[in-house]
């Protein structure tokens, strides 16, 4: 991965200084060793700073609609979900295509931090080095290696596009699918399994959780509304306080069915929820019964493909299966 | 704040018997913003719209509200009081305490509850409305008539007289329909060729009428005066400019094996094939699931021996893209398939018909050159049962509820027809009732009984056995309780009517609706039959429900009417309740622009200054000429950055609130 990250600094540091694009969207180190941030990077100079490693999970596409739509040519570094999303903030015309550079990068799943902790692994951790699927914890006492599965991210184990479906040039070589598509949706089927009141009780509990940081909407490649609704004042339904549970329950089901059909299952909300509520089962709920009804559709891997919610068709499933006219018989 | 004066209308007992108006009047004149509230019998009334015209000027309302029927009923009546009195007419917001409330309760004190949060809501709204203006927008000079069969060349030819053009979409290869099928009409008995045939000729001779058949309708977009209409025009695989319709390709086929639809299966037809002799437009055309040459590749016989040349296996589907100011839906019916009555033996014995076949076993022109014999030995036969409302007034499920309307008369016609010609042959018909209103009805179906000794029997058939070479029918006599069997050599099914498979299909495609059984639904049952709830789509015949030849004629004539009506108009007065974008809130990701049936919505490329650094983005445009105000949109858009004017979304969230008062 280390080779891959020089190759990385060295495509950013070449653009910028050839004029091939104003700006580079990419990650740097942040406060810990586990903390990676995304950044901008303007000058070639600055690139240095620049990194790919373990925890590059930071999704850059959504940074891209400010500076594009002011004339900036961007690049942008794009792992597997990074391009699904790019795709569909291109789909709703956030992005325009030929601003923007992407230098696709194949993923070999990123790791949770959490998990380390969990495991404690994590004390006295200084750096962490990676080849393939063996991390080497790099402390004050030496060196520990694990093998990385272990502590990669949920959304990460059970990840369809470990490569970009869309970009410019790869800077690596191609990473294999770990598990079939189906897997993703083991949780989806525990729930529809539940009870009505059993999972109205589970979601209340979660949604209890919820401090309205409104995390998970900002990092959403799908919630890229020029103004969300629940920030606008003259909706009727904005800044709503956490006085009472159904305020909650609102803002997460209203949020699942504005993405819904535009969500490409990057995880991201679940993972940047400091409250730890799973949101993106939601999603996959949504996902799952998009692909019984209408077929195979996956929102971010064509943005050309109309989206099935979006569109109406006379061959279209009737989802009203059982209801009759005059009645259900 | 606003003067608004609530209007509650009583519609003498329709809500009156449920509601107790006063208390509706008396609890609105609580309401905030209310300032006068009057109840009266009958508010449409030239008393009642004077009542409310008094009012605006004697105490200075600013918005008006009645309590009363559906908006669809009787809005536009309510907005020309107003505009009278000089209120803008989109200040008057009705209430519906009649289809929502009155009609569908029997607790007057629940009714008047429900009325009086209906009436709330309505203020509420109407708090809320803003003065709009009509736009106008043009008429396109040309007609559609979807269905070729007497009824749609009824409309083409009513329409294409007063001047205008008009083109007719036929599904099947040949115009003239289930009429062409027929032999002789009731209650005349004139010959159905000799009155349909010649409408035929003058359709496709008419200067103003063009005729696309072996076509369908694949899509439809734009509003009332202003429709495009994709037309498939399929291939026939025969150039129609070329052909001179002599008929030796289909006579020379050597396929035979594909039943002739027109004569009911009764025969069968080569691949290449002209329906009927009498078919309009004259030009065969090649069946390509029969067709050996397309199956194998081999043949093409009838190219060979084309002495114009016509015979062309390339030819391929063509869509003609058109634009019409109105379109007439006059797509007829079909009857049921009797695969669920296996009692009466229908494919099982070829001795078993339906009524529809018989017409072609007596048509002079059908499979028999109209000798009468039975299908099985081609042998006169000596007795002719009738079996009357075969899945028609049916409530087990197997057949269709309704009444088919025609079967009485047409099986009164066949018995009698029968006995005229062959006074030697018994005829009985089993029947439920004998219902034969209209003019000269009654009195044909009579004659049936008393001149020609067709002999009636009140009840059903409950099984036919076939027994050497009869059809034993056991049947009820249920006035006198016996049991009937009779020996018969022909049994003639009168199968129900129903709704073409593919109308509910076309209806969405129009966006018009259909009844629960396909049929399409009129605006009005007794005011507006031959208008559909879309303005500018009209109906014909008996796709609108079953129908006799002589009331699909005038029904025709009626759209044809109501479409030269529109036609007529130089200009359309446009609803002003359109959307508008705010550019602020829209993100473009035109989902809007997706959603609209009307393709009044599309992209637009905006600059501006976001605090002091330009910035190109993509907004949603509403072209105002084309909107409906469907709303569809309002509701697509996740930021709430697109509104409709006249129910905007801050009217519907304070109708909201009001009835969750």
């Amino acid at each position: 991965m280390e080779k891959i990250a020089a190759a990385v600094r060295e495509r950013a540091k070449r653009a910028l200084a050839t004029g091939e694009v104003d700006r580079v969207f990419a990650w740097k180190r942040g406060e810990f060793w586990y903390d990676v941030t995304p950044a901008v990077f303007e000058t070639a100079d600055e690139t240095d700073e620049l990194l790919w490693d373990s925890f590059c999970v930071a999704n850059l596409s959504k940074y891209l609609t400010g500076a594009v739509r002011q004339g900036f040519k961007v690049g942008v570094f794009v792992k597997g979900c990074d391009a699904l999303a790019f795709n569909q903030l291109l789909q709703d015309n956030r992005i325009s295509r030929e601003n923007v550079r992407l230098f696709g990068l194949p993923c070999p799943g990123m790791v949770d931090p959490e998990k380390l902790k969990k495991a404690k692994r994590y004390r006295g951790v200084r750096a962490v080095a990676r080849a393939g699927d063996v991390l080497a914890l790099q402390g004050k006492h030496g060196e520990q290696q694990v093998e990385a599965p272990a502590y990669l991210y949920d959304k990460c184990l059970v990840c369809r596009h470990p490569n970009p479906v869309v970009y410019d040039e790869l800077l690596a070589e191609p990473q294999p699918v770990r598990t079939p598509d189906s897997d993703r949706f083991a949780l989806v089927n525990e729930l529809e399994a539940m009870s009505a009141e059993e999972k109205f009780l589970f979601w209340q509990e979660q949604f209890d959780k919820c401090i309205r940081c409104n995390a998970c909407r900002n990092i959403c490649p799908a919630c890229s509304c020029e103004k969300c609704i629940f920030d606008n004042g003259e909706s009727g339904v904005a800044a709503k306080a956490n006085a009472d549970s159904c305020e909650e329950q609102f803002f997460h089901l209203i949020r699942a069915y504005h993405v819904a059909g535009r969500c490409v299952d990057c995880g991201e909300c679940s993972r940047v929820c400091p409250a730890g509520i799973p949101l993106h089962l939601l999603n996959r709920k949504i996902i799952k019964d998009i692909q019984a009804i209408y077929g195979d559709y996956e929102a971010g891997l064509d943005p050309n493909v109309p989206a099935p919610l979006a569109t109406y068709r006379l061959d279209d499933a009737d989802p009203f299966d059982g209801h009759q006219k005059g009645g259900k018989k | 704040m606003q003067r608004i004066g609530v209007f509650v209308c009583w519609c003498g007992s329709n809500i009156a018997g449920t509601v107790d108006v006063a208390q509706v009047a008396q609890s609105a004149a609580a309401m905030p913003g209310v300032v006068y509230a009057k109840d009266y019998q009958y508010m449409c009334s030239e008393v009642g719209q004077n009542m409310i015209k008094q009012a605006i000027a004697e105490h200075g309302l600013t918005r008006v509200v009645v309590a009363s029927c559906s908006p669809r009923m009787h809005e536009s009546t309510f907005r020309k009081t107003a505009a009278a009195a000089g209120l803008n007419p989109y200040l008057v917001e009705v209430a519906n305490i009649r289809e929502h409330c009155a009609w569908i309760h029997k607790d007057k004190a629940e009714g008047t509850k429900k009325a009086i949060a209906l009436t709330r809501a309505a203020v509420a709204k109407a708090t809320l409305n803003a003065p709009l203006v009509a736009g106008e927008s043009g008429v396109e000079k040309r007609a559609l008539v979807i269905g070729g069969g007497i009824a749609g060349l009824q409309t083409a030819l009513d329409i294409a007289d007063a001047g205008y053009a008009v083109d007719i979409v036929e599904k099947s290869p040949s115009i003239g329909g289930k009429m062409a099928q027929i032999d002789k009409t009731f209650p005349t008995l004139d010959c159905s060729a000799c009155i349909l045939t010649p409408k035929m000729v003058d359709a496709a001779t008419h200067e103003n009428i063009t005729l696309y058949t072996y076509s369908e309708v694949e899509s439809v977009s734009g509003f009332v005066g202003n429709f495009e209409v994709a037309i498939r025009q399929k291939a026939r695989s025969v150039d129609a400019k070329k052909c001179s319709g002599c008929g030796l390709c289909a006579e020379k086929c050597p396929s035979r094996k594909a039943k002739s639809e027109f004569d009911e299966g009764l025969r069968t037809r080569g691949a290449i094939y002209i329906p009927f002799p009498q078919a309009i437009p004259n030009v065969p055309v090649i069946d390509r699931d029969e067709c050996t040459y397309f199956k194998t590749g081999k043949c093409g016989l009838c190219s060979k021996i084309c002495p114009a040349s016509a015979v062309s296996f390339e030819q391929a589907d063509e869509v003609i893209t058109q634009r019409y100011g109105a379109i007439v839906v006059a797509t007829g019916f079909d009857m049921i398939e009797l695969d669920k009555f296996g009692e009466y033996q229908y494919g099982q014995h070829p001795d078993v018909i339906t009524s529809l076949e018989f017409e072609r076993l007596t048509n002079a022109a059908g499979p028999t050159g109209g000798k009468f014999v039975r299908p099985s030995d081609h042998k006169k036969p000596k007795k002719v049962v009738f079996v009357q409302c075969v899945g028609s007034r049916d409530t087990s499920g197997r057949g269709k509820p309704y009444c088919s309307k025609i079967c009485c008369m047409y099986t009164a016609k066949h018995a009698m027809l029968i006995r005229d010609k062959y006074p030697d042959v018994e005829a009985s018909v089993f029947y439920i009732d004998v219902r034969t209103p209209g003019k000269n009805f009654d009195e044909f179906q009579r004659r049936a009984v008393e001149e020609y000794g067709v002999q009636y029997i009140k009840g059903m058939v409950g099984k036919i056995f076939p027994e050497q070479d009869k059809l034993m029918v056991h049947g009820v006599d249920a006035l006198s309780g016996e049991t009937v069997v009779i020996d018969a050599d022909l049994v003639v099914l009168a199968s129900a009517t129903k709704a073409k498979d593919d109308a509910e299909a076309l209806g969405r495609m129009l966006s018009i609706s259909t009844d629960t059984h396909d049929f399409f639904t009129e605006a009005h049952p007794k005011l507006r039959p031959v208008e559909s709830h879309t303005a500018g789509i009209f109906l014909a015949g008996a796709c609108q429900g079953p129908k006799d030849i002589p009331e699909t004629v005038s029904q025709a004539g009626a759209a044809a009417a109501k479409a030269i009506g529109l036609l007529s108009k130089k200009k359309l007065v446009t609803n002003p309740c359109v959307t508008t974008v705010n550019e602020a809130l829209c993100s473009g990701c035109l989902a809007c622009e997706k959603i609209c049936p009307y393709g009044a919505i599309a992209a637009k490329t905006i600059e501006l200054t976001n605090n002091g650094v330009k910035e190109t983005r993509v907004v949603a445009a509403v072209n105002e000429a084309l909107c409906q105000g469907c709303g569809g949109c309002t509701v697509a858009c996740r930021a709430g950055a697109i509104d409709l004017k006249g129910f905007t979304n801050r009217q519907i969230m304070a109708e909201v609130d009001a009835i969750c008062f």
